[in-house]
């Protein structure tokens, strides 16, 4: 029971991870940047969501109004920061450092706006609890994290590969140089690129403070785990990072089968050191 | 030309302290406390409480003339819980605004304060954490409610006498969660019983469900736990497992949040008894919207303690210092507040209950000594 309730757990919080990776890695593999102000607007989206919720607005609606302002936050962010960084030929470095700094800029205006207590979503639909058969359970919340995920992983694979515009993103990320020349405009593309992959990776971060709460610096962790899933996936490939993400968390659950819990993501977190030493490009990599 | 500039110097430094005094002689009417309280983060619903107690008491004591004509102000700083954070809030009170005295809670930031208060001679008044590390921590360090060891010693009693003596440990890696951990590990096979497992949790986590599954998985029938945060997440996180043990701790859940909740129905704990009068209680209510919650009382009587001791030195004519405070508390030795309390060391001896949530209540089942 324990090791099957265990692995639940973990595909639940791997599928919440793998959107914040895909989404990651979506932005890295087309714009080279390390977009670690995406850990502000995974923290932005359920803040947002709770505070129209708290409004009286239909959840439905609230969820999807905070999408859409994530997906505004994010093109505004490649448009009117990252764009101008890159106008004026910023390093790679100060770039990273202009992300942080938004990042900073967005914990800080949620925890002046929204406290840095912990905020729990008034949603008791969200606590129901499902039997899955062998003394399995999960909550609604986390079921409907599971399928979003999922959901989101198909759609943009799909969207990447079934799309014009999903096909240009790609032609973008595979050649910038080429995709000048051939009129793709890769700055208007990376736009684009980041308003989808703020809107995915609002979608985790609605559905993860739905079930454990709302905390103004809780977008550090995830997004680490992603970069970590992205690069031993393979960097660009979206399936690479989502079933890494998995693995992580799926290893994290059930290493507590055999290990005390404070050992567990430090013994994973080697084991992919490891296998880094032995596959440097990552496991998806050949799959590009 | 030399003995004009010393003049000069003389002159300016004349200047500067005929202006330094006039200063002082202003401040003088009003006498200030600091508090380094978390207002915000994790522990903010805790530290709020605090804050309201230490405030309403200081207003009442400002509303009846304050202590002997002197104004008493309090200066809040929020520390988050963090020790860094307490660290800075800490000399800013005690260095640049000259505080003789600070209220702390949480055992970490009271942990890593403790050395400064002893150096810098700032009286450090505890009245919300529990570490048994406290004690001894500083002489400077004094700690208006029992340890976690005897809140403890006092809960492993009761539940020998229920009958459950296999359990598991769910504690928080930081110095109070640590230091509960160990006195589990101390006490609770001292009333014959037997620990099966322990897990570990980071403060401010919120996904205890993997400690949960693996502690159950050791078949307890009781869960001790020792966190200060997150505590409605782990009840309703039980509660969705469909775990059945018995969940047991010590005055940390006293979080009004979780009592009210019906996933915390049957959770047992020790709680450090104290009462406030229904007139006192009927007052707060008015100006807060809320009831006196445990640790509004806890340091609305910290601050009778306080209030009582520079009655005391104003009294005999001594200068308000952290020394003075810190002798002159030992000197009085009992004080009656919202309940009795007696220093014989620097934790005060206190009356404990054991509480048992029911129907969103926190209902007292057996009343015991802190000894």
């Amino acid at each position: 029971m324990l090791a099957l309730q265990l692995a639940c757990n973990g595909i639940v919080t791997g599928c919440a991870l793998g959107v914040v990776a895909i989404s990651f890695s979506f932005i890295y593999a087309t714009t080279k940047l390390f977009h670690v102000a995406h850990a502000g607007v995974y923290t932005l989206g359920g803040y947002l969501a709770w505070a129209m919720l708290r409004q009286g607005l239909p959840t439905p609606i609230a969820f999807l109004v905070s999408i859409a302002c994530c997906t505004v936050l994010g093109a505004l962010i490649q448009w009117q920061l990252y764009a101008r960084l890159e106008r004026r030929r910023a390093t790679h470095l100060v770039v990273l450092i202009a992300s942080l700094g938004a990042l900073a800029v967005i914990q800080n205006i949620i925890a002046a706006v929204f406290t840095a207590n912990i905020l729990l979503f008034d949603l008791p639909w969200g606590s129901r609890v499902i039997h899955l058969g062998g003394d399995v359970r999960l909550t609604m919340t986390q079921l409907l994290t599971v399928a979003a995920s999922l959901l989101a992983y198909a759609a943009l694979m799909l969207f990447s590969h079934g799309t014009i515009l999903g096909k240009q993103i790609r032609a973008v990320a595979s050649n910038p140089f080429l995709a000048e020349i051939t009129r793709l405009r890769p700055r208007r593309t990376h736009i684009y690129v980041m308003a989808i992959a703020s809107a995915l990776v609002c979608l985790p971060g609605i559905l993860t403070p739905l079930d454990l709460g709302l905390q103004p610096y809780n977008g550090i962790t995830p997004l680490l785990t992603a970069t970590i899933a992205m690069i031993a996936g393979g960097v660009g490939s979206i399936t690479g990072a989502f079933v890494l993400a998995v693995v992580i968390t799926e290893l994290q659950n059930l290493s507590l089968l055999v290990i005390p819990g404070e050992w567990s993501i430090g013994v994973t977190f080697f084991i992919f050191v490891i296998f880094m030493l032995f596959r440097p490009t990552g496991l998806f990599a050949a799959a590009r | 030309m030399r003995q004009t500039a010393r003049f000069a110097i003389a002159a300016i430094a004349l200047a500067c302290s005929v202006v330094t005094a006039s200063t002082s002689a202003s401040a003088d009417d009003t006498i200030r406390f600091g508090a380094i309280l978390p207002l915000t983060g994790p522990g903010a619903v805790i530290g709020t409480e605090q804050m309201r107690g230490i405030q309403f008491a200081t207003d009442k004591a400002n509303a009846a003339g304050g202590v002997r004509g002197h104004k008493i102000e309090v200066v809040f700083e929020d520390n988050q819980a963090k020790p860094d954070q307490s660290i800075l809030s800490f000399n800013k009170l005690a260095d640049l605004q000259k505080m003789p005295l600070i209220f702390t809670a949480y055992s970490g930031p009271s942990l890593a304060m403790a050395p400064l208060a002893t150096r810098k001679k700032v009286l450090l008044i505890n009245a919300g954490a529990q570490a048994d590390k406290l004690a001894t921590a500083s002489p400077y360090l004094v700690n208006t409610l029992p340890t976690i060891g005897d809140e403890v010693k006092a809960i492993s009693r009761y539940l020998a006498g229920q009958g459950k003596k296999q359990a598991a440990i769910l504690y928080e890696n930081d110095a109070a969660g640590i230091a509960g951990r160990d006195d589990y590990v101390k006490y609770f096979p001292e009333t014959g019983g037997t620990i099966l497992a322990q897990e570990p949790t980071a403060f401010g986590q919120t996904d205890y469900r993997p400690a949960l599954l693996k502690l159950a998985d050791a078949k307890p029938q009781v869960m001790l736990v020792s966190i200060t945060a997150g505590l409605l997440q782990m009840a309703q996180q039980y509660k969705q497992l469909g775990l059945k043990f018995t969940v047991a701790g010590t005055t940390f859940f006293s979080d009004p949040d979780t009592i009210a909740d019906p996933s915390s129905e049957g959770f047992v704990h020790t709680q450090v008894r104290i009462d406030a009068p229904p007139a006192l209680d009927a007052e707060f209510k008015k100006k807060y919207g809320v009831p006196m919650e445990f640790f509004v009382k806890q340091y609305y009587n910290a601050m009778q303690i306080v209030l009582t001791i520079t009655d005391h030195l104003l009294a005999e004519g001594k200068p308000l210092t952290g020394e003075n405070m810190h002798d002159e508390l030992f000197k009085i030795g009992k004080f009656q507040g919202l309940i009795p309390l007696e220093f014989k060391t620097n934790t005060a001896t206190v009356p404990l209950d054991i509480n048992e949530m029911k129907g969103g209540k926190d209902v007292t089942i057996k009343q015991v000594s802190s000894e």
